[in-house]
């Protein structure tokens, strides 16, 4: 079977977005300058959402557009999904501001 | 690189040719139940009780329809005779509307013979303009006189990867061609403002940009709240979103690549042609009406996927004079309203057309509208009332 898509917005991104439904264990190719990325799904990477390209520490800058879209609210192991889960914004956070946890 | 509009005295053009009848209120809704070719509004603020600062938004807004090109006649009617608020008396708004050179009327119940002495008089009024106003003919005109709003919403990932970048294409073309361009939604640019302030044309626009998204976003923190537990909202997020940033980064795409000119307030009016960025919120039945009343003539909503599922008729925004066109790049999205979508732009994750290809496909789509093709919601009567963007308390 051919390898599913996903694409990024910039080459310094670290996260790719999935154009396909991706299942667990699947092949994923990402076109990168001219070349092809390729890695595997870890989990279900489902049509419109970001598997990450590398692994990411926890606290670890995650990259789309070339720009930072949130922070690693826990490690993130190559091939995984990249969501609300595991990625936390960095802006107009009114909870942290009032002392609340990261 | 051209359309078919209606050149206007003041040396405007619209893609369309409405008599428009303000404010809201019994008058205007029965003038226009009466005549053809007739436009007024709907909101549930009359300004009672709101701040003078918001008052005169309010204001703007109506004094902005009335002058949008697409308008080629007015009637204005006091709402409340000789006891209104300064900044909303009709004689005011009738003014400032007569001095973009068209012919306004003014129904005045206290002379007019009460409400219903009022409403004869603006049925028999709105008829000779609208019988006036077919007169005149579409001619061909330039690039320039075309005046774009945009806002995504519902926005999934689909809108920043080949959505946005569609409508980016649009804005750079029609502002290389000499027309206006706005866009806004201030929370949605926090995350991404450095990038835009790059563009300003000036330092004291940069600072502009920088310090609309400081004020929304020590509000934001001053709720307290996650942001995420705001916006992005639930569908976002079921579409893929992140967070707060990555949609800004996402959103910004539809504004193109162009330098930005200004930062306006809502339903203010450019001075000059190019990119403007608006201070104002998402919310789709306030923004483009402040669109139309910055002098848009032509508006559109670029379309995500999450949250509309079961959604096979889309209703259209309130955006008063300016036709109103939904864009989306989403596939499912697509399949389920097809009738109701005037583009289609998913073709870039197909992989069959480059965001450029999409984005002359969607050119040409919005030519076709502003020459006289009716958008897919502008065969609707059904309008929205307008949540106009007021900031301050009421009392």
């Amino acid at each position: 079977m051919s390898a599913r898509r996903a694409l990024i917005m910039h080459p310094s991104d670290n996260v790719a977005t999935a154009v396909e439904e991706i299942h667990a264990g699947e092949e994923v190719a990402v076109p990168v300058r001219g070349s092809v990325l390729t890695l595997h799904a870890a989990e279900p990477i489902p049509f419109g959402f970001k598997i990450a390209l590398q692994d990411i520490p926890r606290g670890g800058i995650i990259r789309k557009y070339g720009e930072t879209i949130g922070k690693a609210s826990l490690a993130i192991s190559k091939g995984a999904l990249v969501h609300v889960h595991n990625l936390e914004g960095t802006r107009a956070r009114g909870d942290l501001a009032k002392g609340g946890k990261p | 690189m051209s359309f078919l509009g209606y050149i206007r005295s003041d040396g405007s053009v619209g893609t369309r040719n409405y008599v428009l009848i303000i404010p809201q209120g019994i008058i205007a809704k029965s003038i226009c139940d009466f005549v053809a070719g007739t436009k007024s509004i709907l909101t549930v603020d009359h300004g009672s009780g709101r701040t003078a600062n918001d008052r005169e938004q309010i204001a703007r807004l109506l004094i902005g329809l009335g002058r949008n090109s697409n308008v080629a006649s007015v009637i204005v009617h006091a709402a409340s005779p000789g006891v209104g608020y300064p900044e909303l008396r009709a004689e005011r708004l009738a003014d400032e509307i007569a001095a973009g050179g068209k012919r306004v009327e003014v129904l005045d119940p206290a002379k007019d013979g009460g409400t219903y002495g009022a409403i004869v008089r603006g049925i028999q009024v709105a008829r000779m303009m609208v019988h006036d106003a077919s007169k005149l003919r579409r001619e061909k005109v330039g690039d320039e006189y075309l005046c774009l709003g945009v806002k995504c919403g519902y926005s999934d990932t689909t809108s920043g990867i080949a959505g946005n970048p569609a409508v980016g294409y649009l804005y750079d073309k029609i502002v290389a061609a000499g027309g206006t361009a706005l866009f806004g939604e201030t929370t949605e640019i926090i995350g991404a403002e450095q990038a835009l302030a790059r563009r300003a044309v000036s330092p004291d626009v940069a600072e502009a940009i920088l310090r609309a998204v400081t004020i929304q976003e020590e509000r934001a923190k001053a709720t307290g709240l996650d942001i995420r537990t705001v916006n992005p909202v639930p569908s976002n997020i079921k579409g893929g979103i992140s967070s707060l940033e990555e949609k800004s980064l996402g959103a910004i795409h539809k504004a193109g690549t162009t330098p930005i000119q200004g930062v306006l307030k809502y339903a203010e009016r450019p001075t000059r042609k190019g990119l403007y960025f608006v201070d104002n919120w998402m919310g789709h039945l306030s923004i483009f009406a402040g669109y139309a009343a910055a002098g848009a003539n032509v508006v559109l909503f670029q379309l995500g996927g999450g949250g509309v599922a079961g959604r096979t008729l889309l209703e259209g925004s309130p955006s008063v004079v300016a036709p109103f066109l939904w864009a989306t790049a989403n596939p499912k999205t697509y399949a389920a309203a097809t009738d109701s979508i005037d583009f289609y732009s998913g073709t870039v994750i197909e992989g069959t057309e480059t965001p450029e290809e999409a984005g002359e496909r969607l050119y040409r789509t919005v030519v076709d509208i502003a020459s006289g093709t009716l958008s897919r919601s502008e065969t609707l009567h059904y309008a929205e009332p307008i949540d106009m963007y007021l900031q301050e308390p009421r009392f």
